[in-house]
């Protein structure tokens, strides 16, 4: 796999596990970790796909940089069950600035490797990713 | 949700040696007038419902109905008139860049075709005539050296514009297209105000000098003056017709309202002499009036507006008021459910529930406040110099002011509410322990301190800090003793407060965060109260310790519940242009709220 710009390489995980959430519909979302020492983002955890929107949010550390893909189901105007899939740059204030800069640099790289993402969504604090933000960006 | 449930609207904005003009539509009897960048509509008849325009970037400075109702035309300081709708949403349907300068006065033809405006500017800019719709200049208005202070169009063909101003000149142009047709220097001082008679017969301009001259409306020769017997004795600020052309209402800076009856022959005889206050203070000096329908309304410099009754004079007027300028803080006084708001300039406002006004609370010592608290039987505040002031409050009157002085300017200002006599002062890097109006302890803690809050028992204190850091003390007599210090706000503490039931409390700071701890434990209770998006003003508890509320300079309050998610939150958004300032709780359903826009707004929360 080609580098990014901050020398991150993606784990072949990462992209089956996506295609999996993506075609089979098997987990509600999966949240991805830069393992700086191995120098490549993995798979951190897997969400079953009974777990709700408030799990998502509990797996995401408060001090920690993340990025996540999270399965958003929902019922528009019309009354049709549709279903997104957001990509969600997790970036606390309380985190460290490398971390910081770290997941920055590599998110571009990483999110063009994730084919059939619909919205992308980047939250500081826990109240920028609030279930009314992802609900008004579905729809 | 939360709806919106009273507005207790600010007073109109005024300026001492300056008359300022209030309109209204009497086919729908209210009235309009400007405070900050707000215009107000206000309806006599429902005057806890209060409509606020404020889309204006710069202060207004007037606004007036079009002659068919429908739209409204407000101008401000930086010489731009707004032309909006009275219904659906205030929609805007044009924006003109005018004059180069402030704008003093506005009116519609009376076609509700064209719009004239004067004020003041450099050069050309003193006057303009132009078409409401597109904007064209219908005519030249040279003739004035000075800042132009009002004008007005003639309600009946053939068309004419009067302008008059601070070169003591008026102005006469005809038209459309206007040009200047002749000049009258008859006052030998700023003449303030020039109005027309609704049946377009005379004019009539009042100055400075104390004169009221009245002229033939179609060729501007003078016909009269106002009789100098029983006249004013200060400079006359402002006119207003009575709709059937035979009487006029006058203000003046002698503090009197008198109305006149004007005769066919143009001269004019004191009717009778309205005084609308009893001390005779400079608040009291008239700054604005309008005879619309039955009503007499006059302004005073104070703010106080006071509405009488045509047909019948000699009634007590009705008054209200409200605050001019930023509303820094709002509490309510448990017993009786009255709120009690004030502003920055010192004025204290007492109101009711369900009937708004009730009265100023009058003080003669206190001339600024920055803090506010109070409990049933006093009130203790501190302002921008080093004194911290209590005043005994009975029956909404004041007491004899005993004051305190702390050393530096006080930063926030807490009352142990059990025991009312022992009060925490926070200066700039210490606090200070008050006992009725001795200070018992003055401690330098050694870090800049913004907020504090003394336990209703006064066994324990809490001071926040420049830093973001809470400090708790427990409180021994003259001595503070630091127990813990808690670390999680990134931003300088702004306000910190106990629980009604003293199990919890909750700080807020400058970085839009708000923390909610267990007072025992020392542990976050409610955290994540990160939905506001500017500084945390204020913060307020509902009685029964379930609902906290935050306002802040993003105009936002949010009301979080104890026990729910902090994303399950009630947001009110645009509160108050301009920036939350106070929060209190009535009940465990109606919040009030003030703010920079000089209004108290009161809201009940509903559940979906």
């Amino acid at each position: 796999m080609a580098n990014s710009s901050s020398g991150m390489a993606v784990h072949d995980d990462c992209k089956l596990k996506f295609l999996e959430l993506k075609a089979k519909r098997n987990y509600r979302f999966i949240v991805f970790k830069i393992e700086e020492k191995i120098q490549q983002v993995t798979v951190e955890k897997l969400g079953e796909p009974n777990e709700s929107y408030d799990d998502f949010t509990a797996s995401l550390p408060a001090d920690e940089c993340r990025y996540a893909v999270y399965d958003f189901d929902f019922t528009t105007s019309e009354n049709c069950q549709k279903s997104k899939i957001f990509f969600v740059a997790w970036s606390p204030d309380t985190s460290r600035i490398r971390s910081k800069m770290l997941y920055a640099s590599s998110k571009d790289r990483f999110r063009r490797e994730l084919d059939g993402v619909q919205v992308e969504l980047q939250a500081t604090d826990p109240s920028e990713m609030s279930f009314d933000i992802v609900k008004s960006r579905a729809l | 949700m939360a709806q919106l449930s009273e507005t207790y609207a600010c007073a109109p904005s005024t300026e001492r040696g300056r008359g300022i003009l209030i309109s209204g539509d009497p086919k729908s009897n209210s009235i309009l007038y400007c405070n900050g960048r707000s215009v107000l509509i206000r309806y006599l008849d429902r005057p806890l419902h209060v409509q606020v325009y404020g889309e204006h970037g710069y202060p207004v400075t007037v606004a007036r109905y079009s002659p068919n109702g429908e739209w409204i035309a407000s101008a401000d300081v930086s010489g731009t008139v707004r032309i909006w709708g009275t219904h659906n949403e205030f929609v805007l349907k044009k924006e003109f860049k005018v004059l180069s300068g402030r704008i003093d006065d506005l009116q519609w033809s009376p076609d509700g075709m064209r719009i004239v405006v004067c004020g003041d500017g450099k050069g050309k800019s003193l006057v303009r005539a132009f078409m409401w719709d597109s904007g064209s200049t219908i005519g030249d208005f040279d003739g004035h050296s000075r800042r132009v202070l009002s004008c007005d169009f003639k309600p009946t063909r053939p068309f004419r514009i009067v302008t008059c101003g601070e070169d003591f000149l008026v102005n006469l142009y005809e038209g459309p297209p206007f040009k200047f047709k002749l000049s009258i220097r008859d006052h030998s001082n700023f003449i303030n105000c020039v109005r027309f008679s609704p049946d377009g017969n005379k004019f009539i301009t009042v100055s400075s000098d104390k004169k009221g001259l009245i002229y033939d409306a179609k060729t501007g020769d003078k016909m009269g003056e106002f009789s100098s017997e029983n006249g004013h004795t200060g400079s006359i600020y402002a006119v207003s017709w009575n709709p059937d052309s035979k009487q006029v209402l006058t203000v003046s800076a002698d503090k009197s309202a008198k109305v006149w009856e004007i005769s066919e022959d143009g001269s004019g005889k004191v009717v009778r002499t309205l005084v609308c206050s009893e001390t005779g203070a400079v608040e009291d000096m008239l700054v604005g009036c309008l005879w619309q329908n039955d009503h007499l309304i006059t302004v005073s410099l104070g703010g106080i507006i006071n509405i009488f009754s045509a047909s019948d004079l000699d009634q007590a007027p009705f008054s209200f008021s409200g605050h001019m300028k930023n509303v820094t803080t709002l509490t309510v006084l448990k017993n009786n459910q009255k709120m009690l708001s004030s502003s920055y300039d010192g004025i204290i406002i007492r109101w009711i529930q369900g009937v708004g006004y009730s009265g100023k609370i009058k003080h003669k010592d206190i001339p600024q406040i920055k803090c506010l608290v109070a409990v049933e039987e006093e009130i203790v505040t501190s302002g921008f110099d080093n004194k911290v002031w209590r005043v005994p409050l009975s029956d909404g009157e004041c007491g004899d002011a005993e004051h305190v002085d702390v050393g530096s300017q006080p930063t926030d200002v807490s009352l142990a509410i059990s025991s009312p006599g022992l009060a925490l002062v926070s200066i700039d890097s210490g606090v200070v322990l008050l006992n009725g109006a001795k200070v018992v302890s003055n401690i330098n803690l050694g870090f800049p301190v913004t907020a504090c809050a003394i336990a209703p028992d006064g066994s324990e204190a809490i001071v926040g800090g420049q830093d973001g850091k809470l400090h708790i003390y427990s409180v021994t007599g003259d001595t503070l003793k630091e127990e813990t210090v808690l670390e999680k706000h990134r931003g300088a503490i702004t306000v910190i407060e106990y629980s009604p039931d003293v199990s919890m409390f909750a700080s807020a700071d400058g970085f839009h965060e708000s923390v909610v701890w267990d007072r025992v434990s020392k542990e976050v209770k409610l955290n994540n109260m990160l939905f506001h998006t500017a500084r945390l003003n204020c913060l307020a508890w509902s009685p029964d310790s379930t609902l906290v509320a935050t306002g802040s300079l993003d105009t936002c309050v949010v009301i979080y519940e104890i026990g729910k998610p902090a994303s399950s939150r009630i947001t009110i958004k645009h509160a108050h242009l301009g920036g939350v300032y106070g929060l209190a709780f009535i009940d465990d359903l109606n919040v009030v709220s003030s703010g920079e826009d000089a209004c108290v707004r009161l809201w009940r929360l509903t559940q979906e």
